[in-house]
């Protein structure tokens, strides 16, 4: 497009707005600059992906821990995927508290109850060593 | 006495025949766990995002219901 406009005002010994003359660029080296330029970018990403795994120590983390890494890599798909607000994340989030409220509470109750047969254990002791009272 | 021991007796036997199959099992999810976990540190990056992936379309199917 411009290449072929530039070509031809230049034949032609034409300039451009700015007064200087428009430097001549093939077809050929316009596709070498995009080429340099997609390979620039591509190392820059590379570069950068390296960088990020080196800093966060992602390699290390996996070898050490790798069904959680997954885990946590699951979850953040899950999360980008716009599953937070669905029923299913209700459905396994009240399961879980349902759950871990049960765990919780059955020492509470073991307590309870020890405490309660203690008493009565007591009361009946003290009632048969006591019984004219 | 005489009440335990057929008790016993089927006891041995569903051990004796269960306990192999168990041990099968066990041995058969050991190799799993260790080539799973060999596999995973060898290919961390694509295992991740084969992970990031699967929950992304697993978020995407359970919003849609």
């Amino acid at each position: 497009m411009k290449t072929e406009e530039n070509s031809s005002h230049a034949s032609n010994g034409q300039h451009d707005a700015l007064g200087s003359e428009a430097p001549l660029i093939t077809v050929g080296q316009r596709i070498d600059r995009i080429c340099d330029a997609t390979q620039t970018a591509w190392k820059g990403g590379c570069e950068a992906v390296s960088e990020f795994k080196s800093v966060m120590d992602i390699d290390g983390r996996v070898d050490r821990n790798p069904y959680a890494m997954m885990a946590a890599a699951a979850g953040s798909g899950y999360v980008l995927g716009g599953g937070i607000f669905s029923p299913l994340t209700a459905r396994i989030v009240g399961l879980g508290l349902r759950l871990g409220l049960r765990l919780a509470a059955v020492p509470f109750i073991q307590r309870e109850l020890l405490g309660a047969v203690e008493v009565a254990r007591e009361s009946r002791t003290e009632s048969l060593s006591h019984p004219a009272q | 006495m005489h009440l335990t021991e057929p008790l016993e007796q089927a006891a041995s036997e569903i051990e004796n025949q269960v306990l192999p199959q168990l041990k099968l099992a066990k041995t058969k999810l050991v190799n799993l766990d260790a080539q799973v976990t060999t596999y995973i540190r060898a290919n961390p990056g694509r295992c991740l995002l084969g992970a990031v992936a699967a929950g992304y379309l697993i978020g995407k199917i359970a919003r849609r219901k």
